[in-house]
């Protein structure tokens, strides 16, 4: 077991390598220019020009890349362009906020998506059935900013039951203030995911309660609640899991636009304002960190696997 | 066997590993105290503030935070482009216009409670052009040169006076103080924080910063030592809330008390709103299109031609539809909050197609011609570029000028601007509020690209007019000049003129004297609670 962790830890060197050089690349590669974003319209060319300077932005790629991944290797970002501060300290305050709303989405992706795909599954065809997959058909197909905004019309501006948009009151909160500030973008990002394990869910079980060790689970008289939860379940785990795995990934992602609509102070939403500053460090930074993170949930994932379904283990 | 259940249920252990990782977030995250009361003002910023110092300030929302804080020598009476004094009482200026003598305000102290005096003006202002200057290293200062670049030297002649000597003179000098990078810092506070004074401000303004949590809000508190009286507001909280929508329904329901850019197609519900007042009024934003008037760049270096394309766009509607009314049309680059400078009395581009067709058909294009124009999906007062261009497209296609759009990012965008491209939306805003600022910039050929004269636009008439207002002291004379050069440049029509947006601000009932500013600025020093 130590060593298939220890072999998979290996294996994300190169993985964290590989997006080091791509988001360095693409970075660098694209068109816009850190100092003429960060002086705006007004500026003059010498300004820009000592700005470059200033920033090492005059240096050979090659060169700012070595320059980057040293210092990346002794725990230094190094500072933000735009904010003259840390990079490390911001990812991670951001971070935090970020991760409070994406468990929060799994949360409630798994609680809904689960058990809807259980119960769809064990009674196929049924009304249940049809207005679960019929919910879940939308939320997959409605985007994020859509959904997010009709939740804030209807229940902030309308019914007023809920804020609209930030982690707290202005004036500052307790738990029970964040925890109103979470419940409209945690329930908008984790409805897509909901809908997908629902489906995913649903189907994976059907597959499988129809397989002949179900039949003889039943056929020697073990009640159906054992048959669903022990014998059926533990088996569609693995695509669950799966589909869990990837929707980790997808919720990351997902917390760009609904830290957007919602004004979550996320790690989203600082990237995007990041990238259309061209701030180098604090880009390169944040991917790489949630490349890393996104890194470890997979290996925690295929750990997971590997207690699932004992073939996978110590392969 | 519901013990097993348990156990074994994947879901189950899914839920708890999620629970526990979410309460220890919950319990690594710090908690406010305060609850809202009648002396606080909420504001809801479109971006949160990046920097707290001065010189570093690059954009809008940043500026509406960190001008709180810093006060300038001058200041503009609220409301107005007219100067006031700010930490100057008073000044005298020399005949030949490069000596300014400014008397200090006595008896002012810096939120760090350090004295404000003349060395203080020496060291925050030289600390942004001299090199050598203990504090040069604390920050990067990319409009030194746009402000203090005509400056030869400041000297303190007594503890309360000093004296500026300019490299030339020059007429704005006074409106150019008021420029947020050139606001008095702290001597000890930049001594004592280095760069880090970005997250330590320390000015001599109405509010002090006294809690900053990035992404989620900015807290100020009335300074009670303040020289012009305490402000009745003692607690201003500034919180980004970036979607539209969002500002629209935390200004409805109360959640905040001031914001601004909400949905124009929102605007009249909310002026029939019992708990909001809407506020409307003129920038000093211009919208507009630069043409490349070079001779190697056929047809657009024509005059005629490019008549014929403001004879053809509808700016008139284009501020009605897709602006809903938060602009009016342009006929000059200065917009109407110049007062007596903005002329109207210059070649008035209405909407005539028929005209359009004919000035073309002068110019030798019958049929009209190709071309190409850039236009970016979003940016700094680019109001709704793509709608606005897409239109314009349509307009010129009209008279049969067939241009192609090719849509861009903002960053991207900036750098291909610097490229003298044929054709390209732009626009533009005078912080300072002097015409100098507007027109030499864009029309002089002093500022050929890399600067912003895109268009590479040039009247030897124009240039010696704006060279020369910009050395008269004479305000009557300043004003002439500035008439007469922009009935010149509307004549030559380098752009297509087509907005001035205007400034909407929506906030609740119980904000009383809230004025808005030609420059975009919020000032609440004067603003009352009920």
């Amino acid at each position: 077991m130590w060593q298939y962790l220890f072999k998979r830890l290996l294996h994300t060197i190169p993985v964290l390598f590989g997006v080091s050089v791509l988001v360095f690349g693409m970075l660098h590669l694209a068109p816009g220019d850190p100092a003429q974003i960060l002086l705006g319209p007004e500026a003059t060319a010498d300004s820009i020009a000592q700005v470059r300077e200033d920033l090492g932005l005059d240096k050979p790629l090659v060169v700012q890349y070595a320059t980057w991944m040293s210092k990346m290797a002794r725990g230094d970002f190094g500072r933000s362009i735009v904010l003259g501060r840390e990079v490390f300290p911001e990812i991670w305050a951001r971070f935090k906020a970020t991760a409070i709303l994406t468990v929060t989405s799994l949360i409630i992706a798994v609680m809904l998506g689960v058990s809807a795909g259980i119960v769809s599954a064990v009674r196929q065809y049924s009304l249940f059935d049809s207005i679960a997959m019929l919910v879940a058909l939308a939320g997959v197909s409605m985007p994020l900013f859509f959904t997010g905004i009709v939740a804030i019309l209807a229940f902030a501006m309308k019914l007023r039951w809920l804020p609209s948009a930030g982690m707290y009151s202005p004036a500052g909160g307790d738990l029970w203030d964040l925890l109103r500030h979470l419940v409209l973008p945690a329930l908008t990002l984790g409805t897509v995911s909901a809908a997908i394990l629902a489906r995913m869910t649903r189907s994976a079980m059907l597959e499988i309660i129809r397989q002949d060790y179900v039949r003889t689970a039943r056929a020697k008289g073990l009640n159906e609640r054992s048959v669903i939860y022990i014998h059926a379940l533990r088996n569609a785990s693995i695509t669950i899991v799966t589909v869990l795995g990837m929707q980790i990934g997808y919720l990351l992602g997902g917390s760009v636009i609904t830290e957007a609509v919602f004004s979550w102070p996320g790690i989203g939403q600082m990237m995007v304002r990041a990238i259309q500053a061209r701030d180098y460090p604090m880009v390169q930074g944040g991917v790489f960190f949630v490349a890393a993170m996104f890194v470890f949930i997979n290996l925690l994932v295929d750990v997971l696997y590997a207690y699932l379904d004992p073939r996978i283990r110590y392969r | 066997m519901r013990h097993r259940e348990n156990k074994r249920g994947i879901s189950g252990i899914f839920i708890s590993a999620a629970t526990v990782i979410l309460v220890g977030l919950l319990w690594a995250t710090p908690f406010g105290g305060a609850a809202a009361s009648s002396d606080t003002l909420v504001v809801g910023l479109v971006a949160e503030p990046v920097t707290f110092d001065p010189p570093q300030v690059t954009d809008l929302n940043t500026a509406r935070a960190v001008r709180r804080v810093y006060e300038g020598l001058t200041g503009f009476i609220p409301g107005t482009y007219d100067i006031e004094p700010a930490l100057a009482e008073s000044w005298e200026i020399s005949d030949d216009g490069t000596v300014y003598t400014f008397k200090l305000r006595q008896g002012v102290t810096f939120h760090d409670g350090s004295p404000f005096d003349a060395e203080a003006v020496k060291y925050s202002m030289e600390r942004q052009i001299n090199a050598d200057h203990p504090a040069h290293a604390s920050g990067k200062y990319p409009f030194a040169k746009n402000y203090l670049g005509n400056v030869a030297a400041i000297d303190a002649v007594d503890s309360h006076t000093v004296k500026f000597t300019l490299k030339e003179p020059f007429a704005p000098f006074l409106q150019y103080l008021t420029h947020l990078s050139i606001r008095i810092v702290s001597p000890k506070a930049l001594q004592d924080w280095g760069a880090d004074i970005a997250t330590h401000p320390a000015g001599t303004g109405p509010y002090k910063l006294a809690e900053w949590q990035p992404g989620v809000k900015a807290v100020f508190e009335a300074n009670e030592d303040y020289w012009d009286g305490a402000p009745s507001v003692k607690k201003l909280i500034f919180v980004p809330i970036v979607e539209a929508q969002a500002r629209l329904s935390a200004i409805t329901t109360g959640e905040i008390d001031l914001t601004y850019d909400v949905p124009a197609e929102s605007l009249d519900a909310l002026r029939g709103d019992a708990n909001v007042a809407v506020l409307e009024g003129l920038s000093a934003h211009v919208w507009y299109f630069v043409l490349n008037t070079r001779l190697e760049n056929p047809p657009f270096n024509k005059k005629l031609v490019r008549q014929a394309m403001n004879y053809a766009v509808d700016k008139e509607a284009i501020v009605k539809n897709i602006l809903q009314g938060t602009g009016v049309a342009a006929y000059t680059p200065l917009s109407p909050v110049y007062g007596k400078t903005h002329n109207k009395e210059v070649r008035r581009y209405d909407y005539d197609p028929a005209k359009a067709k004919a000035l073309l058909a002068e110019a030798g294009h019958p049929d009209g011609f190709e071309c190409k124009f850039l236009v970016p999906v979003s940016g700094s007062g680019m109001q709704s570029p793509v709608d606005m261009g897409t239109y314009i497209q349509a307009n010129l296609a009209a008279v049969g000028i067939r241009c192609e759009i090719q849509t861009m990012e903002w960053g991207a965008y900036l750098a291909e601007y610097r490229n003298s491209p044929q054709m390209a939306a732009m626009s533009w805003n005078s912080t300072v509020g002097d015409p100098d600022y507007v027109l030499y910039r864009l029309f002089h050929s002093g500022a050929f690209p890399p600067a912003w004269n895109a268009g590479w636009y040039q009247n030897e008439k124009v240039d010696a007019m704006l060279g020369d207002a910009r050395k008269k002291a004479d305000p009557d004379l300043r004003l002439q000049l500035y008439r007469d050069a922009q009935k010149l440049i509307v004549e030559d029509a380098p752009w297509i003129f087509v907005d001035h947006g205007s400034q909407i601000v929506v906030h609740n009932k119980r904000v009383k004297d809230f004025v808005l500013s030609p420059n975009f600025d919020f000032k609440f020093k004067k603003v009352t609670l009920e």
